[in-house]
């Protein structure tokens, strides 16, 4: 077996079926010996960095480690972008280039990059592998290595004389580690015992440890209130009456504010991101916090705790269930504070019914989250639109819902959507896009069409860079700089060049329609919904400021006409 | 991010034991770097496949960070911190 072979073997002993890449001269080797190989699917897409994003969406979508393939030179420097983005929001995959024979490393060759010194920063662990009789090792430690403790990227960069080299090595699994037992929670129970006012604060860490149902058991039974960050969208479950929602500089006034009036935060499975905290100075004045990770770097890191417990979310929930359920928080009167607070201070959108008025962001959400089926999932690209399916699309699993969180990668939904259709074939899987995302991997429209994939695009069209245009507004004097798509592609035309069917809406009358049209189309289709340039993602909060200082459409208009009046 | 060397940010000894992969030494340094520190002083000794390296580090911000940080390496075996060296001037005129 050579070193391309002992990959090929390598994914079937660890179940991998469904890889992304794109061929080229060093990874030759690899491509070769797939020709001989059907135990992988291999996904063609048009361009490295939609290979990266579409394998971190296949993981994201199934909690599965999600593989990419690439050359040398430029096809490792283009799938930078998908692992940076990956390894931000530590979603496990294995990244496999192709390198230049190790010969000629150092001698400035053709397609030749310094790839294990350029990606550092953006991996979890990588290898350059010296000869053949190292890489089965490799292999299986670092598929393993990906999807241990705080998931992320592991890159394996690979010479193509190793790739060329018979090794009599043989393939190597080895038995994943035990699970770890659950740390001593006594401190933690007995604080939150001891709170008056606590709130359960979770993100992304409940999906990298496969705990959602735990989670949602322990939030039933502790019915503690709860606010989630970003990537903790479709915890604990869109019925839960506890959630308040997302925090944050885009949060609900809801979550910002029993976050500023909670004296005790218990954080699972989040960093506290700047984007959720606002100004630490004034973020949860009032609260001492348990921290509990699986990343021990993650304690103290922007927030001191009171207890930081590093271990298994599965184990840690089940046993913090345990607990509450036999003796249950007396906390009625902050639970019933919150719930006035859920009531008055969600995410609010007026559902337009002017039939012939313009198209707003948050009520055509609104409209697709009522229509579109329950296990649907959604891959957002970064901007306004992305923001409006945070505060608006009611998700009853985080699995539904694949979104650009740390990073923020423009262009991510598209590939990302391909992805997740390859991970779950028979879930609905929609791309909501905005007209500058959808434009920076549009080539990917080629990968749906060659693969036939139901993805249905929802393209979000302000003729703008949205969100770069509403910080203009409000906070560098509405002094427009370099946002104005008013040229872009007719997308309908567009998409059918790719023979995808497309229509555009433009109206409130035709929203209905034209959701459920493409919905209920056997293909991929594409829908064009024209908004209105001027559309604003409320609340802000300001970049750097406190989540105590969200800003909302209605203070906005009272401050200009007192400033107009000045 | 200010990674200035003032004569006012203390300095640290660390030292550190790590598999000597490809790469090792850059992705040491490159962690302190973006953690914030700067790197003063560096001694490197290897021996069966082992990296023992000390450090000498100067910054404004929290050591442990950076210690932990270090030991989330997947090649860092440990990470030893020692005293300050020379304290900031703040806390010695505090």
């Amino acid at each position: 077996m050579n070193g391309a072979q002992h990959i090929l073997e390598a994914f079937h002993r660890h179940n991998i079926q469904t890889v992304f890449g794109y061929p080229g001269g060093c990874i030759m080797p690899l491509y070769d010996a797939l020709v001989d190989d059907v135990r992988v699917e291999h996904v063609l897409c048009r361009h490295e960095q939609g290979c990266a994003l579409a394998a971190d969406g296949y993981a994201r979508a199934s909690g599965r480690l999600g593989v990419c393939i690439a050359t040398s030179g430029p096809g490792a420097t283009n799938l930078i972008t998908g692992v940076a983005n990956a390894h931000r929001d530590s979603i496990p995959m294995l990244v496999i280039t192709g390198q230049v024979p190790s010969a000629l490393i150092g001698t400035d060759a053709f397609q030749e990059t310094d790839v294990l010194g350029m990606t550092l920063g953006i991996v979890k662990h990588s290898y350059l592998v010296e000869s053949a009789d190292e890489l089965p090792g490799i292999l299986d430690g670092a598929m393993k290595l990906a999807q241990s403790g705080r998931p992320g990227p592991v890159w394996i960069d690979i010479p193509k004389d190793v790739l060329l080299t018979e090794t009599t090595i043989a393939p190597i699994t080895t038995p994943a580690p035990p699970p770890t037992a659950c740390p001593d929670l006594t401190g933690a129970i007995a604080l939150l015992r001891a709170a008056r006012k606590p709130l359960l604060y979770s993100g992304g860490g409940i999906s990298l440890a496969h705990s959602e149902d735990r989670f949602r058991e322990f939030s039933e039974c502790s019915e503690l209130p709860a606010v989630v960050t970003l990537k903790g969208i479709g915890n604990p479950g869109k019925y839960s009456t506890h959630n308040l929602g997302m925090l944050g500089m885009h949060g609900s006034r809801a979550a910002n504010r029993a976050v500023d009036e909670c004296d005790l935060l218990l954080v699972i499975g989040a960093r506290l991101d700047d984007r959720a905290t606002g100004k630490l100075d004034g973020f949860a004045p009032n609260a001492r916090t348990i921290h509990i990770d699986a990343d021990a770097a993650e304690f103290n890191k922007l927030r001191n705790s009171e207890l930081a417990i590093r271990g298994d979310l599965n184990a840690i929930l089940d046993e913090l269930t345990r607990a509450l359920r036999e003796t249950p928080l007396a906390i009625n009167d902050w639970r019933k504070q919150c719930q006035t607070w859920r009531t008055t201070g969600g995410f609010q959108a007026a559902d337009n019914e002017e039939p012939l008025a313009p198209i707003t962001g948050p009520a055509f959400i609104r409209q697709l989250s009522r229509v579109a089926p329950d296990d649907t999932i959604i891959a957002c690209d970064v901007g306004q639109h992305q923001m409006w399916v945070a505060q608006h699309y009611q998700f009853d699993h985080p699995r539904h819902h694949l979104t650009s969180g740390g990073l923020g990668t423009m262009g991510f939904g598209l590939p990302a959507a391909i992805g997740a259709q390859f991970a779950d074939r028979q879930s609905t899987v929609l791309n909501v896009t905005g007209d500058g995302s959808f434009m920076m991997n549009a080539q990917e429209l080629a990968t749906i069409r060659r693969y036939s994939l139901p993805v249905k695009l929802i393209i979000m069209d302000n003729q703008c860079l949205g969100m770069v245009r509403q910080q203009q507004e409000l906070f560098y004097n509405n002094r427009e700089s370099q946002i104005n798509l008013d040229d872009n592609p007719d997308f309908v035309a567009m998409a059918r060049a790719f023979d995808i069917p497309a229509l555009k809406i433009e109206r409130t009358d035709q929203v209905r329609r034209g959701i459920e049209t493409i919905l209920a189309y056997n293909g991929p289709m594409l829908l064009h919904v024209a908004i209105a340039r001027e559309g604003n993602v409320w609340p802000i909060v300001k970049p750097g400021g406190s989540n105590k200082e969200m800003i909302d459409e209605t203070r906005r208009s009272a401050a200009d006409k007192k400033e107009r009046v000045a | 991010m200010n990674t200035d060397s003032s004569s006012k940010s203390p300095s640290y000894t660390i030292t550190c034991r790590m598999n000597h992969e490809a790469a090792a030494l850059e992705r040491l340094c490159q962690v302190v770097r973006i953690r914030g520190f700067r790197i003063e002083k560096m001694a490197v000794e290897t021996a069966d496949g082992v990296l023992d390296i000390a450090l000498t580090v100067q910054g404004t911000r929290s050591l442990t960070m950076l210690q932990s940080q270090l030991e989330k390496l997947h090649t860092v075996a440990e990470v030893i911190l020692t005293t300050p060296v020379l304290a900031p001037a703040a806390s010695l005129t505090a």
